[in-house]
């Protein structure tokens, strides 16, 4: 078995790169149309303009590999216990900056961890226990799209996403919503569908973003019914949320008539999910933001995933920014897995994992 | 490791009198390190080898020092606890709104007060966590998975900023407790206690999980539209003490606000602490020299005291 260089080999699909074909329809829907009509492709960020690729093979990389548990998976922090949602994107490092195969040993056994973590309904929990799935089943369906035998894991998993309803949009709730005496406190129009954090709670701007994007990564044959209007209303969802003058917070944009401040990682999310439309106002006003931010922004994820997102845009790194290499003397990341894996997807000026590679998916 | 907290619930009548020390400080300058150290030594807390974890509330980037518990409260009463004996002093807080942890502490500046964060400082939305079963059924929670650090902490010392909150009237030393549970386990914001409704998390939260003290920053609180967008508001007090529903009502009347009119308070006042003033035992300053009345958005007119003894009014807004 070797590596599908698309990230999106599935069982029954047999993971060999001379197979490669492009199945129609799976292509990366939301990649942005270029002023030629051409769709998505790699966008390489500026050269120079990523943190330096050193420090990622230097100090990020042998954190990670060592930070492996037993189990498999990845703690949030190195010596704590195995999680989804560090153990999924340390393993999008692994293999699509540190050129792991997905036959090695480290990352076989951090997908197996995630296969084993899935619960019966097709969700994954936050953490070990959790008899309720949550939105990091949206990530780690991404991180299964890489792996082998995965196919019904990946399946479950997105069914089980299509069907989770954030109780905020149901229309009984709604309507009472509009006898509260609280009707007046936000702006948000609940009619549009995201997902929440966890289940039967409200739509929220991350777990939202990061949903679309893994439904944008998948082979059509693997997406449920109804995909596509649920994509639709969590995408309006998503610019309903946007804040007064651009950029997304959580996704409260407007409180008792105050606008929401946004910040860098749910602008950012948001940004990519919403990249297929990067002519919109809103798309344009948010990077606006979203670059003038920059330059005062001090927290590592947030500068790891402000450069994914401008470099899937195409836009160059503030110059007056700095690099989440340069805060890495602050606080080591507080040792964070999630953080520096982030910061080693920025350093990757390939963004296959984000785009789908133009559509390459295996048979 | 986890602590028993037997103390956690029983009827406030079978509680000892409470006890709250309310110091006045003019400004964030000031030597904050004296005042909380002589402050801590009238208490004479049981702290000595013990593993204390403080909890301030750190809500989001502020670098106007309006919305979280100032550093300078943090790495002085940090300071104090360690001259007091204590083995080990960790500052622990999981923020509700940005997950960018570190981007809150550079933005407020913690290291330059406390040092070196990475081995003093613990991100509870990525902690361990551990199953709590909740003792109290306030809210529709019958579970919540709790940060192993907070858990296994001998001595936990809630830390707030002194303010109004819109959707709970006040955010204090109890509410402050909702900063323990993990965004890890439940997201940013922790939406799922705002479904179970806030005021029956924040009991059930502080059933579970005790603060056993309170230190409030109230050198500059916020009024209005708090937690995050309200004003800033010259309060120039230091609230501390050894139960933190005492502690919250004694900060509510310095703020103009009826303790027993806040939900959540009045409830907390039958199994977690004292709120009636008979049962509280003021060191320091007198409530009525420091108060400084904070305006409420209209949904909380109710609380404003009304009373002629309480001066001016506080403003409504909204």
């Amino acid at each position: 078995m070797r590596r599908c260089k698309a990230g999106t080999g599935c069982k029954g699909m047999q993971v060999q790169s001379k197979r490669v074909k492009v199945i129609p329809g799976s292509e990366d829907i939301f990649a942005p149309e270029s002023s030629s009509g051409a769709r998505g492709g790699v966008i390489a960020l500026p050269p120079g303009q990523s943190p330096s690729a050193g420090f990622v093979e230097r100090v990020c990389l042998p954190k990670l590999r060592s930070a492996q548990n037993g189990d498999g998976g990845w703690g949030y922090r190195p010596g704590s216990e195995s999680r989804v949602e560090p153990t999924c994107w340390v393993l999008q490092a692994l293999l699509n900056v540190a050129g792991m195969e997905v036959s090695s040993e480290a990352c076989r056994r951090g997908l197996r961890f995630l296969r084993s973590a899935q619960l019966p309904d097709g969700s994954w929990p936050f953490a070990a226990g959790q008899q309720v799935g949550c939105s990091v089943t949206a990530p780690a369906c991404w991180a299964l799209l890489s792996g082998e035998s995965s196919f019904q894991a990946v399946a479950a998993g997105l069914s089980w996403l299509s069907q989770d309803r954030p109780r905020d949009s149901v229309f009984w709730r709604r309507w009472l919503g509009r006898l509260s005496p609280a009707r007046h406190r936000s702006r948000k129009n609940s009619a549009y569908r995201g997902w929440g954090w966890n289940p039967c709670t409200s739509s929220w701007v991350e777990p939202t973003a990061v949903a679309l994007l893994v439904l944008s990564r998948c082979p059509k044959e693997l997406l449920p019914a109804g995909a596509n209007q649920r994509r639709q209303s969590a995408e309006a969802m998503l610019y309903d949320r946007m804040c007064p003058g651009g950029g997304w917070n959580c996704g409260d944009p407007l409180v008792y008539g105050v606008p929401g401040k946004p910040l860098v990682i749910p602008t950012a999310w948001a940004l990519l999910a919403l990249r297929r439309y990067p002519q919109r106002t809103e798309n344009l006003v948010s990077l606006d933001w979203l670059e003038r931010k920059l330059p005062d922004e001090q927290g590592p994820g947030s500068l790891a995933l402000a450069q994914i997102c401008l470099g899937a845009y195409g836009h160059k790194w503030p110059a007056t920014a700095k690099s989440p290499e340069d805060l890495y003397s602050n606080h080591e990341f507080l040792g964070s897995t999630t953080t520096m894996a982030w910061v080693c997807l920025a350093a990757n000026s390939r963004r296959s994992w984000l785009t789908g590679e133009s559509g390459e998916t295996l048979r | 490791m986890t602590r028993d907290r037997k103390t956690a619930l029983f009827p406030s009548f079978q509680r000892p009198v409470s006890r709250v020390a309310i110091r006045s400080v003019a400004s964030y300058e000031q030597d904050l390190l004296a005042l909380i150290y002589e402050t801590l030594c009238e208490f004479d807390l049981p702290i000595r080898g013990k593993n204390v974890l403080l909890k301030p509330n750190l809500v989001g980037p502020d670098p106007l020092g309006v919305t979280n518990t100032h550093p300078a409260v943090i790495a002085a009463s940090r300071e104090s606890l360690l001259r007091l004996g204590a083995a080990q002093v960790l500052i622990a807080e999981g923020p509700a709104l940005d997950r960018d942890t570190e981007a809150i502490l550079e933005s407020i500046g913690l290291r330059h007060y406390a040092g070196p964060l990475s081995k003093v400082f613990v991100d509870l939305n990525v902690d361990d966590v551990e199953k709590v079963l909740l003792k109290t059924t306030a809210s529709r929670l019958s579970e919540l998975y709790l940060p192993k650090t907070v858990l296994s902490a001998d001595f936990v010392i809630s830390m707030p900023k002194l303010k109004t909150h819109h959707w709970a009237g006040v955010t204090l030393s109890l509410k402050n407790m909702f900063g323990i549970v993990p965004g890890g386990c439940y997201g940013w914001p922790k939406n799922i206690l705002h479904w179970a409704g806030i005021d029956s998390a924040v009991l059930d939260i502080n059933a579970a999980v005790r603060p056993d003290f309170a230190i409030v920053d109230g050198i500059v609180g916020m009024q209005g539209n708090g937690p995050i967008q309200g004003e800033s508001k010259n309060s120039g007090v230091l609230i501390l003490g050894d139960d933190p529903v005492a502690v919250d009502a004694t900060c509510c009347r310095v703020m103009g606000l009826l303790p027993a009119k806040v939900k959540y308070l009045a409830q907390a006042g039958i199994l977690l602490g004292h709120i009636h003033p008979d049962k509280i035992q003021q060191l320091g300053e007198s409530i009525a020299s420091v108060r400084t009345p904070f305006s409420v958005l209209d949904n909380f007119k109710q609380l404003v005291h009304t009373s002629a003894a309480f001066g001016t009014q506080p403003a409504l807004v909204g």
